[in-house]
């Protein structure tokens, strides 16, 4: 045997699969196809939602060098540029490593390997030009090479909302987000970091063709009717040389369909995808699935499931002792539970249960969002005083993240249990300190002080592009949907080590604006210097 | 166009430069990057053209995955782009339909045969 457990994929499931066994002293090697380690962890450069077990407040990338980290002090073997073609009786894997062939076989096997980009065949769909959303991520946050200009992204769901959000952050224009659906997908917080900034959210619509001789030089979006046809005259023409497709994932199951795995179809899961039980095992006894192959969820969940298929493989090897394995694998559970609560994560808990065979309840008619019940209005700060400064949480829907909670050093913000639970503000114990503006993950906490001076008011807001505005300069406040407002000069731009990057930028504004402006923008900032 | 300066990840760290050849003309690269990195850092976006239309294709997924970005690089064809590291003087030359073996080999005259492509 060449190793106790062998684990294809080096991503996050992979990675915390391989800390998990290793710990136990098991032989672990893990085999993966890239250069580098990490999967699509380091391309991630947000900050992750989750509780503080997940280490939410994090940027993936962060997370993924202390996951490798631990990994390479554990002496888990990690053999990268090695591809796992087939996986054969006897648990034997295929490999080819430095233009060679040769196999591997072990006593248990994870399979971590992922998901994949869906395509949407459009005319000019194949022209240069026309990348997946993931695709864009990789060549601006891992390579540093910007891919297109001004781009047009299909599809608002988080990877839509947040690639658009890092291509403004790379320095590149996105003209406008489509989403063929009634509804954003993704979460709202991410969907106004992007409006802010400017860019049309345009639900309802679909992109027709992308035109060009050679490459993209246009895209044709138009709206749609319920029946997905488009609505005459309702074509716009976009002068984009980038086109990005951001309209789901499907597991990579090659390997799982080979061993033979019984698969079911999930749709809120990416489509079909190897039935496994609580502990990730497969219906091939010894073969454990996890992460996006196992579901497609986001990295906080296939870092936990990577946890719970490395402690089962290890418990079932006899390699940890029994009563500890089953302690420690109800709580890996219990924090992936939190994570798959409120109205995002409740279909795919329940898609969950039934791959592990378990009678589950009739999917609860569950309302998409943004439609059906309208969203919460923001809280915090109405019942003061209009003078006092306060601070205002624009989180109203049912997501799980609570890194607000924890950065406010006077016990102001509650989230508690479930972690889904919208944030609560006390007024009374409130210093408005602005800690948890760049703590939100969802940047969605800003601190207003209506009188701030005499005719002046001062707003405070997070802020993540270069350049960073400076103290005295003047822009262009904006509001919500990224209108201009007016002007707005800078009073503060506070960035400490502890913000990771995280401006919090503090301006003055008419007070009547104060409500109003969340950002600033250089987009047709006024030459204002001679009212200084 | 590279990413110099950047809100979140700071400036680009420091590779070697080093030179690769694309279909003959000298292209600056990193050393170790994905040769599909280079190319479109260098503005190229067509890296092979289908057999029949000699239709230009480029990069797609990303991943290695979807085989748009293949080219012919040191005489090997189906190369993935974006998964193969550049090194210092490397030939790459765009690939037409499946491509040949060895370096050199007349893609340009086949790109040509196509329907007048460029």
């Amino acid at each position: 045997m060449d190793a106790d457990i062998a684990i294809v994929g080096a991503g996050p499931a992979g990675l915390a699969a391989a800390v998990e066994a290793a710990r136990w002293g098991g032989r672990v090697v893990v085999l993966d196809e890239n250069e580098r380690p990490g999967g699509q962890l380091f391309k991630q450069i947000h900050k992750f939602f989750g509780s503080e077990a997940h280490r939410a407040g994090t940027r993936g990338l962060r997370i993924g060098e202390e996951l490798l980290a631990e990994a390479r002090k554990l002496g888990v073997d990690v053999r990268l540029g090695t591809v796992v073609h087939g996986l054969f009786e006897g648990r034997v894997l295929g490999i080819i490593s430095g233009g060679h062939t040769t196999t591997l076989r072990a006593r248990r096997i994870i399979l971590a390997t992922g998901a994949s980009e869906n395509a949407l065949a459009f005319p000019g769909w194949e022209l240069p030009g026309v990348m997946g959303a993931g695709a864009a991520q990789t060549m601006m946050n891992l390579h540093r090479v910007l891919p297109g200009r001004r781009v047009l992204m299909v599809g608002a769901g988080n990877v839509g909302l947040i690639v658009s959000y890092q291509l403004l952050q790379a320095g590149a224009e996105v003209a406008a987000i489509v989403e063929a659906l009634p509804a954003i997908g993704g979460y709202e917080v991410h969907a106004a970091k992007v409006r802010r900034a400017g860019v049309p959210i345009l639900t309802g619509h679909t992109v027709l063709r992308a035109e060009g001789a050679e490459q993209v030089e246009r895209a044709v979006v138009a709206a749609i009717d319920a029946h997905w046809k488009p609505l005459p005259g309702s074509e716009r023409t976009l002068e984009v040389d980038t086109i990005c497709l951001a309209v789901g994932l499907s597991p990579l199951a090659e390997l799982a369909w080979m061993a033979g795995c019984r698969f079911a179809y999930e749709r809120t899961l990416g489509g079909w995808v190897p039935m496994h039980n609580e502990h990730m095992e497969t219906s091939v006894p010894g073969l454990y699935v996890a992460g996006d192959l196992a579901g497609v969820e986001e990295a906080s969940a296939a870092m936990e499931e990577g946890r719970l298929a490395g402690l089962a493989a290890a418990a079932s090897l006899g390699l940890m002792p029994q009563a500890e394995a089953k302690a420690a694998l109800a709580e890996v559970q219990e924090r992936l539970e939190a994570l798959r609560a409120g109205p995002f994560g409740e279909p795919r808990a329940a898609a969950k249960a039934r791959l592990a065979g378990q009678a589950v309840q009739p999917a609860q008619p569950h309302r998409e969002s943004g439609t059906g019940f309208p969203a919460c209005p923001p809280t915090g700060g109405e019942d003061r005083p209009e003078s006092q400064p306060h601070i205002v949480i624009e989180c109203t829907q049912e997501i799980p993240c609570n890194p607000c909670e924890t950065a406010c050093p006077a016990g102001a913000i509650t989230v508690g249990e479930p972690i889904t639970n919208l944030p609560r503000l006390d007024p009374a114990r409130c210093t408005g300190c602005g800690k948890c503006i760049a703590a939100c993950p969802g940047q969605a906490i800003f601190r207003v002080e209506p009188a701030f001076a005499p005719g002046r008011a001062a707003v405070s807001f997070p802020y993540e592009f270069l350049p960073l505005p400076r103290r005295g300069e003047r822009w262009t406040a904006v509001g919500r949907a990224g209108q201009p407002l007016g002007e707005a000069e800078v009073l503060r731009v506070a960035m400490p080590a502890a913000y990771d990057h995280t401006a919090v930028v503090t301006v003055a504004v008419p007070p009547e604006l104060a409500a109003e402006v969340r950002s600033v923008t250089r987009r047709a900032a006024s030459q204002s210097s001679d009212k200084r | 166009m590279r990413i110099r300066e950047h809100p979140i990840l700071g400036p680009a760290p420091e590779r070697r430069p080093i030179t690769i050849l694309v279909d003959g003309v000298p292209v600056p690269a990193l050393e170790g990057e994905p040769i599909a990195a280079a190319l479109l850092a260098a503005g190229y976006r067509i890296f092979r053209r289908t057999t029949r239309h000699g239709r230009p294709r480029g990069y797609f997924c990303g991943l290695g995955r979807c085989t748009d970005c293949v080219m012919i690089v040191d005489g090997r064809p189906n190369t993935r782009t974006c998964v193969t590291p550049a090194a210092d003087g490397m030939v790459v030359e765009t690939q037409v339909g499946v491509g040949r073996w060895g370096k050199g080999t007349d893609h340009r005259g086949d790109a040509e045969g196509t329907e007048g492509s460029p």
